[in-house]
């Protein structure tokens, strides 16, 4: 008898998290033997439209790729054009700009542990999360002037400075964040019905994430020690002392207490930052808007892992080319495996426990619909429809 | 679990954190980046904010009066519409000229910009200067 094979589309509206993704998930039974990964919903050409714009433009421009780690974008942008322009930003600068980073990983931690939280149905624990998330989001504003988009980076240091009151703040409701974070990594650790559905599901073995170059929480929840704040030190993590959190479990349950675990580290990061600030200046007097010829690589690790810039300039005012790649590009397309074996409604579980963005994936897709037909493009060809 | 449940029951006796937004309003820190419009006593029509603004939301117009200040004759516009207020302008501005607020209800009917504004700040130097 013929096994058949039903194919089932999660997606693209609302998948498991708010934003444009398809899964086709091909089913025998209840039981997944493989998925196909659709993305292009959210393609906004942001690379194309960076060559055409000044180097201070983009700074803004970047940060808009991702909502969430906005911060951390800019900080790969700003610091490869800063290596381009050979400025080298004042350590008060750098501090302010990992506590920025770092306030930043917290929340974005917290919302995904959040909208897990939602995934499995457990809808107050969500409302709880992002009630305290709130308080992050709040000395986001205080330091930077906006919740989401702190938009505090400029070549050779920061926009705004950090006063003796605002640092007393930052502190002490640093207090009660840390308390809180402590208690839902709790409630993740012990909670029957958590553990029930996140325990084995979706389990990427320690080969398997180095085989598919998974990074980030992902990798880590996998065993891997591998974060570019330890291995690539930038801004000022190289003076900052912090664990890189790893666990062995390899499920979707291990990543998401990685998550919780890094978020009690960045607020330690944070208090050891405020605690050390140097004294010295912080804002640029003058800006550079002209870069000499040359090519950069910068890295940077996001909430969701590492993200890499590759700047091209050939002088003057204008990039040539900056290639982004983002974490979730690699654990989005390249994590498909793990959900083979999996059931059918472990399937958004083990998406969320990757911690996908979708708008920083979709950026880099070629499609060529003229004449209704799918084709792949290689990049020399891509090189050549370009002239 | 138990515990969990006890979070959840405290809660209901607390006081809610959702606020009814147009009856209660939530204070900003005075931090926060508001509208901001140029002052024109203070700007010298440099051009530097048209030059860096990141969404073509800044438009250079001309000035209604010969300025001493302002030997170019143009003022900046904002069109709050188009703006992203991440206060690029008002970083780069080397006359400091960009009065900054923590206003952030910009929601209308109307298109709005900053033309009036900056133009009322002019009209306050002459009321000064009649009333010395």
């Amino acid at each position: 008898m013929l096994m058949s094979i039903v194919e089932i589309p999660v997606g693209p509206q609302h998948p498991a998290l708010h934003e444009p993704i398809m899964l086709r998930v091909r089913l025998d039974g209840e039981e997944v033997v493989g998925v196909d990964v659709v993305t292009g919903y959210n393609h906004r050409g942001v690379e194309k439209l960076s060559e055409s714009r000044t180097w201070v433009r983009n700074i803004y421009l970047f940060s808009r790729i991702c909502g969430i780690c906005n911060t951390v974008h800019q900080q790969a942008y700003v610091q490869g054009v800063e290596k381009l322009m050979d400025i080298e930003p004042p350590p008060r600068a750098n501090y302010i700009r990992t506590i920025m980073m770092e306030l930043e990983r917290i929340h974005s931690h917290m919302i995904i542990c959040a909208i897990m939280a939602e995934v499995i149905g457990f809808d107050s624990l969500f409302m709880l999360i992002m009630r305290d998330r709130e308080v992050v989001m709040g000395l986001k504003e205080l330091i930077a002037g906006n919740r989401v988009h702190a938009d505090i980076h400029i070549f050779g240091g920061v926009k705004r400075d950090i006063d003796d009151k605002i640092r007393g703040t930052v502190l002490r409701k640093l207090v009660g964040i840390e308390e809180r974070i402590k208690y839902y990594r709790k409630v993740f650790e012990e909670d029957f019905t958590i553990r029930k559905r996140l325990v084995d599901a979706g389990i990427i073995k320690y080969h398997e994430a180095i085989e598919h170059s998974l990074v980030g929480p992902t990798l880590r929840g996998s065993g891997v020690k591998s974060d570019v704040r330890a291995d690539d030190p930038y801004a000022a993590y190289g003076e900052i002392p912090f664990n890189v959190i790893t666990r062995d479990e390899g499920d979707s349950w291990a990543r998401m207490l990685v998550r919780w675990d890094e978020a009690l580290e960045s607020v330690n990061i944070v208090r050891y930052a405020l605690e050390h600030l140097p004294s010295g200046p912080a804002i640029p007097k003058t800006i550079k808007r002209a870069a000499p010829p040359g090519e950069v690589f910068s890295r940077a690790e996001a909430p969701r892992g590492e993200l890499f810039y590759h700047i091209i300039s050939k002088g003057g005012q204008n990039p040539y080319r900056v290639k982004v790649r983002t974490p979730s590009f690699n654990n989005i397309v390249n994590g498909v495996f793990a959900y083979r074996g999996a059931k059918l409604a472990d399937v958004p579980v083990i998406l969320t426990s990757f911690d996908p963005c979708i708008s920083c994936t979709e950026r880099v897709l070629v499609i060529d619909e003229r004449r209704g037909v799918k084709k792949f493009i290689r990049l020399k060809e891509l090189a050549l429809l370009q002239r | 679990m138990l515990k969990l449940l006890k979070e959840i029951v405290s809660n209901v006796f607390k006081k809610p954190v959702t606020i009814e937004y147009p009856k209660i309003r939530p204070l900003p820190t005075d931090r926060l980046r508001g509208r901001q419009y140029p002052d024109l006593r203070k700007c010298i029509g440099c051009s530097l904010c048209f030059i860096d603004c990141p969404s073509n939301a800044i438009k250079m117009e001309k000035l209604p009066k010969q300025l001493p200040h302002n030997k170019r004759g143009i003022f900046p516009v904002i069109d709050y519409g188009k703006c992203l207020f991440c206060y690029q302008c008002v970083f780069v501005c080397p006359a400091k000229a960009y009065v900054v607020t923590t206003e952030y209800e910009l929601a209308g009917a109307e298109l709005e910009n900053s033309e009036q504004l900056s133009l009322k700040t002019l009209s306050r130097t002459s009321q000064q200067e009649q009333s010395s």
